[in-house]
């Protein structure tokens, strides 16, 4: 079990206070800049334009910085990381479901991958870049972040359980 | 070509009045993805104690679904899942709540927020691409940003995602090509 700064029975108080002030000093960064990952892909591609993707590339090389500072100084709060040299390298971090086979994990990650890619360029936006809009003031956002709530519903009571029955047949 | 894909973010130098210097790094966009990065590592060490996963500092994918499945199995008495992190809290995590409102206020402060409203049919289209987008984000464990916060951590599947997500952009841009062209 992993042991974090905050005690937990502080932790459990603090979750939806961080996280919430958390998102608010990023909601701030991504409304002046316009930081979108899927469309930093799409620029480069069409426009050749670097500026958004130095945006999430700053993302992974800040995260990476941030893991390895911390987990210097206090390693029970960051035990996995670096995760493919401590748990494996074809180990996803927990988050997709659980229990399957490394195959089922790479079909997972690069099929879920592609369909995230396609709607999300196709809707202009990744999610983060939908919630931001919303805040703009735009209805067809809001459509798309309410549409991500059903199918949080839709994939927790259904699609889940589908897919892992179908993944552990086939794989 | 740029023309087909409503409500892309705009030149970031499109305002009027001058700019303070706060404003203009954070219209910087790696600015942003820095400040992600890092608070996504620091309130891994904050709260972790308090569950997993790792690497689950800030996700609008995983974070909106432990707050809509939180809210319904508090209002249905269902037993959707939600992450560790949010089943052990008080309440779960609020940062797409704290993004909204982080947002909404930078919006106002520099007279950004303007209502634009849309049509019925597109109303549909996104909402439907929003429930597509939400059930690929959580095949892969994440959406773009957590994914990016994963490869931070060290997780090459995470890797192979973020090469699904661009091979999908590829596609996706094809897909948009054909269809302007289909329509004149």
């Amino acid at each position: 079990m992993a042991t974090g700064w905050l005690p937990k029975e502080t932790a459990v108080i603090a979750i939806p206070v961080v996280t919430l002030a958390a998102g608010a000093l990023i909601g701030w960064f991504t409304q002046r800049s316009g930081f979108c990952s899927v469309g930093g892909i799409r620029d480069l591609i069409l426009l050749r334009q670097t500026r958004l993707l130095t945006g999430f590339l700053a993302l992974v090389i800040g995260a990476f910085i941030g893991f390895t500072v911390l987990s210097f100084l206090s390693p029970a709060a960051f035990e996995h990381f670096f995760w493919a040299t401590k748990s494996g390298l074809l180990i996803p971090v927990p988050g997709a479901p659980a229990g399957l086979s490394a195959g089922a994990y790479i079909l997972l990650a690069v099929l879920g991958g592609i369909g995230v890619g396609v709607t999300g360029v196709l809707l202009g936006g990744c999610p983060l870049r939908q919630v931001t809009m919303t805040s703009e003031g735009n209805v067809k956002s809001l459509s798309f972040v309410v549409g991500m709530g059903i199918g949080a519903v839709v994939y927790t009571a259904y699609v889940s359980a589908w897919v892992v029955s179908l993944l552990k047949g086939i794989i | 070509m740029a023309g087909t894909f409503s409500g892309m973010p705009e030149p970031a130098d499109a305002g009027g009045e001058r700019p303070s210097r706060f404003d203009r790094y954070a219209r910087i966009p790696l600015v942003a993805g820095l400040l992600i990065g890092g608070v996504a590592a620091i309130i891994q060490g904050l709260l972790i104690s308090a569950g997993g996963p790792e690497a689950y500092g800030f996700c609008v994918a995983c974070h909106t679904r432990d707050l809509v499945n939180a809210g319904v199995n508090a209002a249905a008495g269902t037993k959707l899942a939600i992450a560790a992190l949010s089943q052990n809290a008080v309440l779960p995590v609020l940062t797409v709540v704290g993004v909204l409102v982080g947002a909404y206020s930078a919006a106002r402060a520099h007279g950004e927020f303007r209502k634009k409203p849309g049509s019925l049919s597109s109303y549909l289209w996104y909402g439907s691409g929003g429930l597509l987008f939400m059930n690929f984000a959580l095949f892969m464990g994440g959406c773009p940003y957590r994914i990016g916060i994963r490869i931070g951590y060290g997780d090459f599947i995470a890797l192979l995602g973020f090469m699904g997500i661009v091979a999908g952009v590829f596609i996706g841009l094809r897909l948009a090509v054909a269809r302007a062209e289909k329509e004149g």
